[in-house]
């Protein structure tokens, strides 16, 4: 390894510090719980390793119907907000099911968007809501949608001298995200379910992690979806369009069969928690 | 090269000599010969490594030492200091809740932690839940469930 941390406290001077190295020379550092890994494996091997935990991007906010959320923020901080979780219980199902609280304590959102993961248990949730992130640069702010942010595994839009400060909720929505795996904890999801209904019509998103080459939103599902109470058989046509059209694939984890035909499932069992959302406990017991 | 100090157990440790790229499970162990705080897996997945970071659990495996200037850390040597660290020692003790007892340092500081940070009347399956972090490799799980409940009585 033997890299140089640097930490600064401006995000002006944090692209700056990415903007003047070679690619691959910085290596940019949140909670750390997916580079430090990449370090162990030396896929990662940066001369110098920017560590974004003095920039003031540890918030969380409403504007409005609007959730802001830092990209520093560690997750855990998310789940123990009662409001977030009775807005938004969608976006508390798949952060309280990341890895394990140590972890959680530690790992952001901002790292999960910036690993883009095929699994991630977050960027499906994200989806589902609408979510867009705002990235600063060298050349100044943008905003992009999650949907066009996150390209591929470890491919992201961000450019050369950028990074994510916020994750921006348009609003919140009753919703819900359901996995599979083989262990609860520390295990990384088979299939990932996450699905929220919008204010106004079109109601229905139903978004999937687990697929390659990164989550997914997946109108066929969507568009089976028309009332804003869907009755049972828009419900089991919108799950059998996921097991046909989700774009799985066999890997080391489950087989695309198995995929198939646990997502059918899941996509039934997640339209139901947004439906009647009586019996899910909020706020700590 | 970020300078700067952290308190460990209550007393101040300087950080200036202590390489960029060290992590806190290694500061700990070898160069303030803490050893109480485990090294299992160095990937995140086991917990034996778990010490508080001001009163949070955290992985000391994926954490670098500088990460942490200005936190307080707090490893099994002085968990039970605590009030409610001491009621988790006890516990562990009172149940045999460790056969090899690898695994034991990362259990109490990450219930520790736990306890403090949810209500006591948080429900015992979501304790068990929240516990999920940590592995053990031989002693089982039904002492270690046990010492989780009379630990969580203790300090109702
Ligand atoms: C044991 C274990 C269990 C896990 N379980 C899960 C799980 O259940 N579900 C899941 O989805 N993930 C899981 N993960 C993966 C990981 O914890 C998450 O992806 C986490 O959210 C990453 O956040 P971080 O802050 O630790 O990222 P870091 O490791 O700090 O960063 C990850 C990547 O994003 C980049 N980056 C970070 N922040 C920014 C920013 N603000 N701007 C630009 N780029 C940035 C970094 O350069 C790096 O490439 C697990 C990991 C481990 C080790
Ligand atoms: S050694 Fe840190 S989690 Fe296993
Ligand atoms: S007591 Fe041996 S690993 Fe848990």
């Amino acid at each position: 390894m033997g890299f140089t941390l640097v930490a600064p406290e401006r995000p002006e001077e944090a692209c700056e510090i990415l903007a003047s190295a070679a690619p691959g020379q910085v290596a940019v550092l949140a909670g750390g719980t997916d580079l430090l890994l990449d370090l162990d494996s030396g896929r990662s091997h940066p001369d110098r390793v920017l560590s974004l935990r003095r920039l003031p991007w540890r918030s969380l906010q409403w504007n409005g119907p609007t959730l802001t959320i830092g990209s520093t923020l560690p997750l855990s901080e998310i789940e123990v907000d009662p409001v977030v979780r009775a807005r938004i219980p969608g976006l508390w199902d798949a952060i309280h099911g990341v890895g394990s609280l140590q972890l959680r304590h530690r790992a952001t959102l901002g790292g999960n968007l910036g690993r883009a993961s095929p699994t991630s248990d977050l960027i499906p949730m994200l989806l589902a809501l609408d979510a867009s992130v705002e990235i600063v640069g060298v050349q100044g702010i943008r905003s992009v949608p999650v949907d066009e942010f996150v390209l591929a595994s470890r491919s992201t839009a961000l450019r050369v001298g950028e990074l994510i400060a916020s994750i921006s909720i348009p609003e919140a929505r009753p919703s819900a995200y359901v996995w599979q795996r083989v262990r609860p904890s520390n295990d990384i999801s088979q299939v990932g379910v996450a699905v929220a209904r919008a204010s106004r019509a079109p109601f229905w998103r139903v978004a999937l992690g687990g697929v390659t080459p990164r989550p997914v939103r997946l109108p066929e599902a969507e568009r089976e979806l028309r009332a804003e109470r869907p009755l049972t058989p828009e419900v089991v046509r919108a799950a059998e369009a996921a097991a046909t059209h989700a774009p799985f694939a066999t890997d080391k984890r489950a087989t695309e069969t198995y995929r198939r035909q646990l997502v059918g499932v899941l996509v039934r069992r997640a339209i139901a928690m947004v439906s009647a959302p009586l019996d899910r406990p909020v706020g700590w017991a | 090269m970020p300078a700067g100090s952290t308190r460990v157990n209550g007393a101040p440790v300087d950080l200036s000599e202590v390489p960029d790229d060290e992590r806190l499970l290694d500061t700990l162990r070898w160069r303030l010969a803490l050893r109480g705080t485990k090294e299992g897996c160095r990937t995140g997945d086991c917990g034996a490594c778990t010490v508080l970071l001001d009163g949070r659990s955290a992985l000391s495996c994926l954490t670098l030492t500088h990460e942490v200037e200005g936190a307080s850390v707090t490893t099994v040597e002085a968990i039970a200091n605590g009030r409610i660290g001491e009621a988790v020692r006890d516990a562990f003790i009172a149940e045999g809740a460790a056969q090899c007892g690898y695994c034991t340092p990362g259990f109490v500081v990450a219930l520790t932690g736990l306890l403090a940070e949810r209500r006591a009347s948080t429900p015992v399956s979501d304790l068990l839940e929240e516990m999920g972090g940590n592995l053990c490799r031989c002693t089982g799980y039904g002492t270690i469930g046990r010492a989780i409940v009379r630990a969580r009585e203790a300090i109702r």
